[in-house]
This record gives structure tokens, C-alpha cells and sequence, in this order.
């Protein structure tokens, strides 16, 4: 039995009348230990994806489990990793991850909750910073310290909401790494959602295509068999990831090409004309009341496409 | 010697404006002149443009006797003004302790639901321009059965009712500005509805409740004034009240400064305090 499992999910958002498709059919399912990796362009219903997944959102239709079970809330079960790293600004580092902690091991004591604490402080490298405000570290050092919080919670499954698109470049492969090895010291069941292919192939065990249709649908799970640890330099030579990478692109973009909706929004520019100020001293305005309107002259339409 | 422009800008541009200021009272203030009458007698002749005004300096020194025996008691109605100033300053504590012990959890349900707001906003909306000086016969009304404390009880009602309203929306205020982002969390984190509350709403609404608690104050300290003049308790606001009884219009203007600074005082203390919590 798969660990966490989407069977036939749709979701719309909207009313009644005006409302749009954000996902249809989606099926997905994970295995334990698996490291799924979904890959799809900005605003295509990632998030709506892995919030029926984290529980945050309901499906329409369909239904989203884990171990056979339909999720209707979150649960600590499903750590879910946010992508604007929502630490509680007021807490210091060591605070926002005990919060956690204190909330899921609740029979524990507080020297065991406490040394919980530290542990996950020690694996995302910020011991020197457990007593800093999150105002005080980088972006980079926040998104840690996030998921040290999600993953003190020693959940099955561990979300991640494209965790690392608020970084730069570099941060961002610096942590890459640092996720994918700490998921090889641990096997949590990972799924992951990106926006960039090659941070997909470079850490997941299986990528699958989020398909940019309009309502987007789950493309061909592709399996990455590159052994790990993967080194980021090499990887780039590597015969496999480039053929990965140029499927991956191929897949996404055709779909999107397939499908390129269009849409035409027809704006109406104000009605009124700019004053003329090549002849400074004309008093022509005292004649006439307010400004020049558009409608004086001639009929005049502007389209701009959206 | 050259002057840095912090120092202007920060010390001699107010001292200018508060010469300007005494400069235009001294031209409008009035005097007494004396005259000879054909009869051989002295008479008083009041001069100037606001005849009853007294000037900056006549104001001194009638006035200088509670400003430099700010704390002396001769007798219950000629005291120091920081003395009458303390007990109105002890009622205002008391009526303003009340408004936020009310004001807060009332703005806490204001913002948490909707339903409640729907029911209770329009009263809220009514209540809130209301001036105190309604509100105070209606606060001695309401204790009556209290008997002598009648008046006292009175006084803290008007103080807590007219000053918990900026509490009570700027805290629903602040509730409904907590990040969407926060609440995910307590939700992914399964926060029992308490801590919730606790570690999420009240953190994220702290700035909002205090620049609540701040506007308040204002309007407490405004309120006191209206309130001894109404109760005859004795305070600040009753002196100024029986001082413009007696004919003493210098005892009026320094009531007034020494509210006025009081006031300021107690803003900037509060505004210190906010600034630590908005850092936060």
C-alpha cells in the first residue's frame, strides 16, 4: 500500500458562476521512503496540490490519504515545509522549533523535548544561532531552521512547498545538498515541489510533471536513477541527467505550447487627452470645463492583450 | 560658534515657536491701568485687547506659588498642582486599567468572529462618539445603590467606557491582520485552540493592541477633566473648574499647560513603550 496516495482529485477555486479549474485528475501515489520531486510552472496549482496533501485544502472531488486514510486536517503526521519559511517572528530559532515539539511529543520530558530541540538545531547547522530572532539569519538560515522544525515532528511524510524558491542561486545549491543528505541519513518520505527541473532531477528519486493544461493535470512519473550522493559538478556531464533534463523541459513545454489559452482583455483608457504644452501661452482651456475628453474628438479604441 | 542643524532643528526651532507663541499672548493679554478721576479718586481701568486675558507674566506670578510648591496641601482646595494632578492621575490608572481589561478581550472577539461583529459592531458604532459628558450622569445613575462611592464608581465608568473603544477596534484590527501564513502554521502544528490564541494571535496583535492602549490613554487623561468638573472630585480638572469660579483666570491657564504637558508625557512614555513591541 502506498504511503500517501491522490486518487481522481479535482479542485476549483471561485463560486458558483465564474468558477476555474485548477486541478483535474490528479492521481499520485508515493511510497514509503520514496523522494518525489513535482515540477511545474508558477501559479498551476502546485500548492493546491500539496494543500490537499498537507490538508489545508479539500478536494472537490476525489481524496487524498495517507495509509489508506482520507486526510480531511493537518496533522503532524505531514510536515509540511511553507515556502516563505512562516517562522513566528517573536520566537527565537530554538523557540519556533520547541513549539513544535512540545505539541507532538507531549509525553515527553522536558529535558527529552529539549534535547529533541537541539538535536534538529545541530542537524540544519545552527547551534551558534539557536537563541537569534528570525529577523537576525538570512533567508537561507530561516528556511533551515523551517525545516528543522518540520522534521523534529519526525513526521511519515515531509512536504515541501517549493522550500527553496525565495533564495538566491547559491543558497539555494548549498541547501539542495544539504536537504538531499539529510534525507539520505533519515529515508523520510519526501514529496517536493519546484519550479526547477534540474533541482528535480539533481535530488528525487522519481519526477513527476505537473502539465500546464488548463486544469493542469499530473504528466509521466520519470525515475531518476542516479546513485546519490549526486555531486552537483559532475552531475551536469552525467549522460542520464541531460537526457532527464531535456525530457523534463520537452514535456513541459509541449504542454504548455498545446495548450496555450487565449485571452484578450479589452481596457478602456480613461477618457480624457493629455493637455498640449507646445504653445505654453495658449489660454484656449479658459473656454472650455475640465479637462479634454477622448469622446470630443473621435471614437477611439485601445486593445491591449493580457 | 556654528550650530550643527540637529540642534536648530531639534532645540531652537520649538524655543522660537514658543517665544512667537508667548509674544502674541503678551500683545493680546490684558492689563490694569490706574486712573485719576476729577474727583480726585484712583480708579482701576482694565486695558488691552482681551481685557480678562492675564499676560505670560501676571500668569507666573499669581500661578508660581503651585508650580514651585508643587506638592504642598494647604488646604482641600489650594494644593500644588502636581499634588491635584496625582489624584487625578490615580483615577485615570484605575478607570484606564479598567477599559483595557474590557477592551482587549472585546476587540479579541471582535476580530476572531464574524458573527459577533455582526451582531455587536453597530452598537459599538453608536456607543463610541458619545461624549463623556453624557456618559457621566448616567455612570452615577448606574451605582447609585453604591452610596457615597456613587460619584467615584461614576467617574471610573465614564473613564473605562470612553476610553476602551480604541482598544477594542484597534485590537479587532489586529486580529484580523494576522498573517494567513501564521495561522497555517498553528494548523499544520495542530495548536490547541488556547495556544493558538496565546502563541499566535496575541504576539502578532501586540503592536496593534498597543497603539490601542496608547490612544486610550489620550483619551482617558481628556476624559478625567470633564469628570471632576462634573463630580466635584478633587483633582485638576475640579481646581481649574473652581479657580474659574473664584475669578482666578491665571489658575486656568496653568490647569490647562499642566494637563496639556501631562498629556504629552504620558503619549510619549506609552509611544516608548509601542516602539518595543512594533520592533518585535
Amino acid at each position: 500500500m502506498p504511503l500517501i496516495e491522490i486518487k481522481n482529485a479535482s479542485k476549483g477555486f471561485g463560486h458558483n458562476g465564474s468558477k476555474t479549474e485548477v486541478l483535474k485528475n490528479i492521481n499520485l501515489s508515493v511510497e514509503e521512503g520514496e523522494f518525489v520531486v513535482i515540477v511545474g510552472y508558477s501559479g498551476s496549482g502546485k500548492t493546491t496540490l500539496i494543500n490537499m496533501l498537507s490538508g489545508l485544502v479539500k478536494p472537490d472531488n476525489g481524496e487524498a490519504l495517507i495509509e489508506g486514510k482520507l486526510i480531511t486536517e493537518p496533522g503532524p503526521d505531514r510536515g509540511l515545509v511553507f515556502q516563505n519559511y512562516s517562522l513566528l517572528p517573536w520566537l527565537t530559532v530554538e523557540e519556533n522549533i520547541a513549539l513544535a515539539v512540545d505539541e507532538v511529543f507531549i509525553d515527553w520530558t522536558k529535558e527529552q523535548r529539549k534535547a529533541h530541540v537541539a538535536k534538529y538545531i545541530a542537524m540544519v547547522k545552527l547551534t551558534p544561532s539557536a537563541h537569534k530572532l528570525p529577523k537576525e539569519l538570512s533567508g537561507g538560515m530561516r528556511q533551515r531552521v523551517s525545516v528543522a522544525r518540520t522534521l523534529s515532528m519526525e513526521p511519515k511524510v515531509l512536504l515541501m512547498d517549493e522550500p527553496l524558491s525565495a533564495l538566491d542561486a547559491l543558497t539555494r545549491a548549498q541547501l539542495q545538498d544539504e536537504i538531499a543528505d539529510i534525507w539520505l541519513a533519515n529515508k523520510t518520505t519526501v514529496i517536493w515541489i519546484t519550479n526547477d527541473p534540474d533541482e528535480a532531477i539533481l535530488v528525487a528519486d522519481k519526477v513527476i510533471p505537473l502539465l500546464p493544461t488548463s486544469p493542469a493535470t499530473l504528466g509521466e512519473p520519470m525515475i531518476v536513477d542516479i546513485e546519490r550522493p549526486r555531486d552537483r559538478k559532475a552531475i551536469n556531464h552525467d549522460k542520464r541527467f541531460k537526457k532527464l533534463r531535456t525530457q523534463l523541459i520537452t514535456t513541459l513545454l509541449d504542454a504548455k505550447g498545446r495548450t496555450k489559452i487565449k485571452s484578450s482583455v479589452k481596457l478602456t483608457l480613461p477618457d480624457i487627452l493629455p493637455e498640449d504644452l507646445t504653445n505654453l501661452n495658449s489660454m484656449e482651456f479658459i473656454n472650455r470645463r475640465g479637462p479634454k475628453r477622448r469622446t470630443d474628438n473621435k471614437r477611439e479604441e485601445v486593445e491591449v492583450a493580457a | 560658534m556654528k550650530l550643527s542643524k540637529d540642534f536648530i532643528t531639534t532645540w531652537i526651532l520649538p524655543f522660537l515657536g514658543i517665544i512667537a507663541v508667548l509674544l502674541i499672548w503678551t500683545a493680546i493679554s490684558g492689563g490694569v491701568r490706574e486712573e485719576k478721576t476729577p474727583s480726585g479718586f484712583t480708579k482701576k481701568v482694565k486695558t488691552g485687547f482681551i481685557k480678562d486675558l492675564p499676560s505670560p507674566l501676571e500668569t507666573w506670578d499669581k500661578t508660581k506659588k503651585y508650580i514651585t510648591q508643587p506638592f504642598a496641601k494647604r488646604e482641600e482646595l489650594d494644593q500644588g498642582i502636581l499634588r491635584f494632578t496625582w489624584y487625578s492621575l490615580i483615577v485615570v490608572a484605575k478607570g484606564y486599567a479598567i477599559a483595557l481589561l474590557i477592551g482587549t478581550p472585546l476587540g479579541f472577539m471582535l476580530g476572531l468572529s464574524k458573527t459577533f461583529t455582526r451582531m455587536f459592531d453597530p452598537i459599538i458604532q453608536i456607543l463610541r462618539p458619545v461624549s463623556p459628558l453624557a456618559w457621566m450622569p448616567l455612570g452615577v445613575v448606574l451605582f447609585m445603590g453604591a452610596g457615597k462611592h456613587a460619584n467615584d464608581l461614576g467617574a471610573l465608568f465614564t473613564i473605562a467606557v470612553c476610553a476602551m473603544w480604541p482598544t477594542v477596534l484597534n485590537t479587532a484590527v489586529g486580529v484580523r491582520a494576522v498573517p494567513q501564513d501564521y495561522l497555517n502554521v498553528a494548523k499544520v502544528l495542530k495548536l490547541s485552540w488556547f495556544k493558538t490564541l496565546w502563541k499566535i494571535y496575541l504576539p502578532a496583535t501586540m503592536p496593534y493592541m498597543f497603539t490601542g492602549y496608547r490612544l486610550s490613554l489620550g483619551i482617558a487623561w481628556l476624559v478625567i477633566v470633564a469628570v471632576e468638573m462634573l463630580t466635584g472630585r478633587i483633582g485638576i480638572g475640579n481646581f481649574l473648574w473652581n479657580e474659574y469660579n473664584n475669578g482666578l483666570y491665571t489658575s486656568i491657564i496653568l490647569s490647562i499647560l499642566t494637563i496639556g504637558f501631562v498629556g504629552w508625557l504620558l503619549d510619549r512614555l506609552m509611544s516608548l513603550v509601542e516602539a518595543r513591541f512594533k520592533s518585535a
